[in-house]
């Protein structure tokens, strides 16, 4: 049975990515800040199959330390989802230096140095699947959102040159780029906001966390041997 | 003493092992310490494989421990990195 690690697991799309790929046959060790109950009751319905790790990824230096944790207690990694993410929002010129820092180190730090411990495990076996969670906005830009969609943009670019580094070792790097998602990250969007979102959509409606995470199972899949380097957008069509 | 000849020996059948698994190979007659790496056969992709097939098999990567970044010329060096920062030693 192959084993996948998730970041931000415990909530949002992370939680729905993990009950897709326990629906699947994957185990799943999921990494988040704060332990859900919701979380707490798919791990009693898996109980074999899905484990945690209470982890805060500002915790750059400990990242090593944890990824080892993982494989001697978990055993060999098959796959890594980069789904863990800050979604601050806010005009740049009014956004206070902390804040700024905190989005690159949580969104693009903390998941490259992830990878690059976890990798090892695929390295060695020559075998495994990376997914980064980007977003729309890493291409599209939106206003108040620079920080984050910079971010973004730095995990797309990540995975490009990733998928180049790693594709003889037989390890394929993919980017998933969401469109607007009903989640935590989001909830402060409402009414005229959110009409305006599915109104753009050419199918008049939004992408669910669900669609995201049948696209993260579909690229854990051997159906995508020969697809690395790419990103799939999950979007209803929005910046079609 | 046994535990330096261990982390050489190691090493030594790490690195044929890193090789097979990228196809390569040995380019010098043998691993000695005056080898340079970059001439040896092993690329880039090889060395991190390697580095992280001594991770699992010796317990820490020296590298990673490091304050700063350091890149071993020859074979002896990178030898004489992990017996150094062994935290067995
Ligand atoms: N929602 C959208 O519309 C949308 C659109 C495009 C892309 N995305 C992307 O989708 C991914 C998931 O977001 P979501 O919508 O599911 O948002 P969410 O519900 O806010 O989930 C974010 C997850 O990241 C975790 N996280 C944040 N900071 C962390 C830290 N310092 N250490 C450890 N974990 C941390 C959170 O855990 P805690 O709660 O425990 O902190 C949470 O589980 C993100 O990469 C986001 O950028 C979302």
């Amino acid at each position: 049975m192959d084993l996948v690690v998730v970041t931000g697991a415990f909530k949002g799309l992370g939680f729905a990515i993990c009950k897709h790929l326990l629906k699947n046959g994957y185990s799943v060790v999921g990494i988040g800040r704060t332990l859900t109950s919701e979380y707490q009751e798919l791990q009693e319905q898996y109980q074999d199959y899905l484990f945690h790790e209470v982890f805060d990824f500002n915790n750059i230096e400990d990242i090593k330390a944890l990824s080892k944790k993982i494989t001697s207690k978990y055993g060999v990694i098959y796959g890594l989802v980069n789904n863990a993410a800050l979604g601050h929002d806010g005009v740049l010129a009014t956004m206070h230096e902390s804040q700024i820092e905190e989005l690159i180190r949580v969104n693009v730090q903390a998941p490259i140095v992830l990878t690059k411990y976890i990798s090892r495990s695929m390295l060695i076996r020559q075998r495994g699947r990376i997914i980064n969670i980007s977003s729309v906005i890493a291409t599209t830009g939106y206003n108040g959102l620079s920080v984050y969609g910079a971010t973004k943009s730095a995990l797309s670019g990540f995975t490009r040159s990733l998928a180049r580094e790693l594709g003889r070792a037989n390890i394929t790097v993919n980017t998933v780029a969401p469109g607007f998602m009903d989640t935590s990250m989001t909830s402060s969007l409402k009414g005229e906001k959110l009409d305006s979102i599915r109104r753009r959509s050419p199918l008049n409606r939004m992408a669910t966390v669900d669609d995201v995470a049948n696209s993260v199972g579909f690229l854990l899949t051997p159906a995508a041997d020969n697809i690395t380097g790419s990103t799939i957008t999950i979007d209803a069509g929005s910046t079609a | 003493m046994t535990e330096r000849t261990n982390i050489r020996e190691s090493i030594t059948k790490s690195f044929h092992d890193a090789l097979e698994r990228t196809d390569s190979k040995l380019l010098v007659d043998n691993l000695s310490d005056d080898i340079v790496l970059l001439q040896s056969g092993l690329d880039s992709l090889g060395f991190a494989i390697l580095v992280a097939i001594l991770d699992e098999e010796l317990g820490f990567d020296p590298f990673a421990m490091m304050d700063e970044p350091v890149y071993p010329v020859t074979f002896g060096e990178f030898v004489s990195i992990y017996e150094k920062i062994s935290p067995t030693e």
